[in-house]
């Protein structure tokens, strides 16, 4: 066997995969370009697409403004100013909305304004990518599919199934034929988690709906399972053990040390090691990026450092039911 | 849901969630990392090595005149800026891999790759093979030979000095490494665990090392050190033999003050004070490692307290025998005059203590601290490497088998074996290959150059990263252009003088002194250049970056040692340029830039070979433009 491994096939699919973008403009922008710029024609998005903090810019007078960022209250004045400072908020994943003082106390002073809050935020910047998708994708003959992830609100995610859109496609719950020999499904949901999040299940559950997927493939060898879950104990779930009876939960330590262990989904690995799919898609465990095989299952994880603005990924050439190369990407 | 270890920056804006209303967040998930700063901290210090020892016999050797104290406390001053640079890196990029991971970012991926594959993961294995070596001579054989001493049992002596032999240091110096690696695979959680062991065993040597150093009766030295050497199977009279062999030899024991000495002192201290920032390489593990606080505790912390404890054990060591006596004990080890070693040993720091104290207790202490700082050096080694090699293995510059973790121990065995497996030869190497021992600091010019390299990627991160430069927390830091551009021109400066005066050292013609000081000057004006577009506006004053004037400085002193490592013969065998016999006679720097020829070949046959499957390594390395 060569060292680096083997000569490709001579017709291959190139498919780009990230995922956790966590509502990070940057990474998202990005993402729309890798096709071009990696020679991808095929993008997934992997879940986790919504942001999660949101960053209340206060108008102290006439172009006077002050903002909490980084642990850090910064004041600034002018309108330039205040659109460096909601490109710098949107980088790291975050929303932004200027308030008037009166406004921020009264909004947070109630819980269910600020959820409502989130839920326009978080629509309004995936309407805004599903317009820049199909702008930028427009006869390039990419095709981008995009799924929720755990923590991404259901109705937020409605926003992706546009009715004319051409380039992205809302894919969870649905066969893709990506080429004319691969398939893709699509699971968005996870495994229960300690945070509560809007889009987990039992797990056995989320292998009854998996199974519902994988019913309507013809042939599993030649299908990508894009599941945001991964495989548990498989190397791309490894994270520390928390303390689910703790607000915000807590690590949990034995003899001064932070407890290791694969927080992923056995329903997830069990549906791999039965089906024996081309290539497992998946993410949800930011540190854990990297890529193992279970059986001749392909699985991948390549992490996320959204809030660096930096758009982790894989590419991946498939080919006759192989995936013949991958390579981890940090763009 | 991120359990993100990654995403630290969250945590902090989390933390300010909560103490702070002005922002808000919705129920989400959260995100942890296992090292906790403190951790890192130990880790930086032990990395630095308070045993290891050169500074006090090799400095007063090789440089008459050199001052020991305000050698290392200089060295700790030139290691400052880097330092800042790997806080401002390491907030910015809170990544493992850490060096290979800022240099290919700035500088792209050849020249992170051949220097971190040349200066860390070759270089380092000389370093596994010298972890043992210390393990060996400064740990098991100075603890058997010392209770030999005290107890008079001649058996403990003679299995002492069984450890000071090749056969012995090869067998523990194997041993030591394979410990490590079963210790690592089996999950660094475990070696977090033993690591508190290690460095309060270690603090406890130290500080008896010290105590012993201080406190001895400078009246009673000599007749303790003859009473130790008569012990040990030495001489009578030792200290007076010792003395007259070195006087006889020539050597000066009450030489008078130099600058220069004094400046060439800091270059062999920085062989330990350039680890300060190797817990870079495991960002990735370290919780809220993207904090600008904690990674100033971190790297630049553990720095000053460990260049305030190396220069307080140079005191106690001068202390306790007086100049005369260090100049003796530096000439047994720089002159070989075995006269001034005792039984084979070198009057090493802690050798000495363990000779001037009558108590086994004492001796146990010391000998158990240098035993647990060698074993804990051999897995600086492993942990370090390991991810840079997982690191190099994801971008496909080396075998995919490589990167692969172990599904139950989570850890990169195939790495960890790699590397076990490929210090054998070179441990075999350093015991019984004449002069091999002498690359020992070969390592430090290796990583030094990968150190300095790294500070210069800080430099330029603001222009080459500037997103993630600004999304990052030391982005706000600023300093005027001017007070800047000083910093810039100081580090620069150094390099200049050092190549200028050390050409004249080095080179056997003019051609070749003309050309090492033009090589020097253009080096210092191409850094100079990559900023040519910043450069006016910062002479009128505008902002510039911190880590761009720390970073410039602290790559400029940084390189300047390094060239004084391969120029000045004082600092061992990289300076003695000998063209007289070639190639024999210059076989150590052949072997230094055969290593990185060897590390710039593998780059590109890696390359051309995953381009043979589609894939393309440059993208490991470039940025997706996001318009």
């Amino acid at each position: 066997m060569p060292l680096f491994g083997k000569k490709p096939a001579s017709k291959t699919t190139t498919v780009f995969f990230a995922t956790d973008v966590h509502g990070s403009e940057r990474t998202f922008r990005k993402f729309i370009n890798a096709g071009k710029f990696y020679n991808a024609q095929v993008l997934v998005m992997g879940g986790d697409i919504i942001g999660k903090m949101a960053v209340p810019i206060i108008q102290e007078g006439p172009g006077r403004y002050r903002a909490t960022l980084q642990g850090r209250t910064e004041r600034f004045e002018g309108e330039e100013a205040l659109q460096a400072l909601r490109e710098r908020i949107g980088t790291l994943g975050f929303y932004s909305q200027v308030l008037e003082e009166g406004e921020f106390h009264e909004l947070a002073a109630d819980p269910s304004r600020v959820e409502a809050m989130f839920h326009d935020l978080a629509r309004e910047r995936l309407e805004s990518w599903v317009d820049l998708a199909e702008t930028r994708l427009a006869g390039t003959g990419i095709k981008c599919y995009v799924t929720g992830g755990n923590d991404d609100y259901p109705d937020v995610l409605q926003a992706l199934h546009r009715p004319n859109a051409e380039a992205l496609v809302a894919c969870e719950g649905k066969l893709i034929e990506i080429d004319g020999e691969h398939t893709m499904i699509s699971m968005g949901f996870s495994g229960p988690t300690p945070w509560k999040t809007p889009r987990e299940i039992p797990d056995e559950e989320l292998g009854l709906k998996i199974e519902e997927m994988i019913a309507q493939v013809a042939d599993p060898s030649r299908c990508v399972f894009n599941f945001h879950d991964p495989p548990v104990d498989s190397t791309l779930d490894t994270c520390p053990l928390l303390d689910w009876s703790t607000d915000p939960p807590t690590q949990i330590v034995k003899a001064g040390q932070v407890v290791l262990h694969g927080a992923g989904s056995k329903s997830v690995r069990k549906a791999i090691e039965t089906h024996q799919p081309v290539l497992g898609l998946h993410g949800h465990i930011h540190e854990s990026p990297g890529a193992t095989r279970i059986g001749r299952s392909l699985c991948v994880n390549p992490g996320s450092e959204y809030g660096e603005g930096v758009l982790r990924g894989v590419l991946l050439n498939l080919a006759g039911g192989k995936v013949e190369s991958y390579q981890l990407t940090s763009g | 849901m991120p359990f993100d270890g990654r995403l630290v920056l969250e945590e902090n804006l989390m933390a300010t969630a909560a103490a702070t209303p002005e922002v808000f967040t919705r129920k989400a998930s959260g995100l942890v990392r296992v090292m906790s700063p403190y951790s890192a901290f130990i880790y930086n210090i032990l990395t630095m090595g308070l045993i290891f020892p050169w500074t006090y016999l090799w400095a007063p050797g090789a440089l008459p005149g050199g001052k020991l104290v305000w050698g290392i406390l200089l060295a700790t001053v030139f290691e400052i800026p880097i330092a800042f640079a790997y806080v401002w890196l390491s907030t910015a990029l809170p990544r493992s891999g850490g060096d290979y991971v800022f240099q290919s970012r700035a500088f792209g991926g050849f020249w992170g790759f051949t220097l971190l594959m040349s200066g860390f993961v070759i270089w380092i294995l000389q370093w596994v093979a010298l972890s043992g070596w210390l393990l060996s001579y400064l740990g098991f054989a100075p603890l058997f030979l010392g209770l030999g001493a005290t107890t008079g049992n001649a058996a403990l002596s003679e299995i002492g000095v069984w450890f000071t032999g090749a056969n012995g240091i090869i067998i523990t110096s194997i041993v030591n490494a394979f410990l490590s690696m079963l210790l690592l695979v089996s999950g660094f959680k475990n070696y977090v665990k033993v690591q508190y062991v290690m460095f309060y065993g270690i603090l406890v040597a130290f500080a008896t090392t010290l105590i012993v150093l201080f406190t001895t009766p400078q009246a009673e030295f000599v007749t303790r050190l003859n009473e130790f050497a008569v012990r040990s199977g030495g001489v009578q009279n030792f200290y007076q033999a010792a003395r007259d062999a070195v006087v006889g030899a020539g050597i000066d024991l009450n030489p008078p003050f130099s600058m220069l000495a004094t400046l060439l002192v800091a270059p062999i201290a920085w062989t330990s004070l350039q680890w300060a920032t190797y817990s870079a390489e495991q960002n990735g593990e370290i919780k809220e490692a993207r904090s600008f606080k904690n990674q100033v505790f971190i790297l630049v912390g553990s720095l000053i307290v460990t260049g305030i404890l190396l220069a307080l054990l140079a005191m106690a060591f001068e202390r306790a025998g007086g100049t005369e006596f260090v100049y003796i004990a530096g000439a047994g080890y720089w002159s070989l005059i075995p006269e001034a070693s005792i039984s084979g040993f070198n009057l090493w720091p802690n050798i000495l203590a363990v000779a001037l104290t009558a108590s086994p207790l004492v001796v146990l202490l010391i000998a158990f601290g240098y035993i647990l700082n060698s074993f804990q050096i051999v897995n600086n080694c492993y942990i370090g490497v390991t991810r840079i090699m997982v690191a190099m293995s994801l971008d496909r510059l080396l075998p995919e088998w490589v990167s692969k973790v172990h599904e139950r121990l989570h850890t990169p065995v195939n790495a960890h074996l790699v590397y076990f497996l490929a210090s054998i030869p070179v441990i075999w190497a350093y015991n019984k290959v004449g002069g091999w021992i002498g690359l020992t600091l070969g390592v430090t010019f290796a990583c030094g150059y990968v150190f300095a390299a790294t500070s210069l990627a800080g430099a330029v991160l603001p222009f080459r990263a500037k997103e993630v430069y600004d999304a990052s927390p030391g982005a706000s830091y600023k300093v005027n252009g001017l007070a800047g551009l000083v910093l810039m021109v100081i580090g620069a400066a150094a390099f200049v003088w050092t190549t200028w005066e050390f050409a004249a050292v080095f080179a056997a013609t003019p051609i070749l002194l003309w050309l090492v000081r033009l090589l020097g000057l253009a080096a210092a004006a191409g850094v100079f250049y990559m900023f040519r577009g910043q450069l006016g506006g910062w002479v009128r004053g505008t902002a510039m970056p911190w880590v761009t004037a720390l970073g410039t400085a602290g790559a400029g002193v940084g390189f300047a040692m390094v060239v004084a490592f391969l120029l000045a013969p004082q600092l061992g065998v990289l300076g003695n340029w000998d063209f007289s016999n070639l190639p024999s006679s210059l076989w150590s720097q052949i072997i230094a830039f055969g290593i990185l020829i060897l590390s710039a070949v593998w780059y590109f046959a890696a390359k051309a070979a995953q381009k043979r499957r589609g894939i393309n390594v440059d993208y490991a390395f470039k940025e997706i433009p996001p318009e």
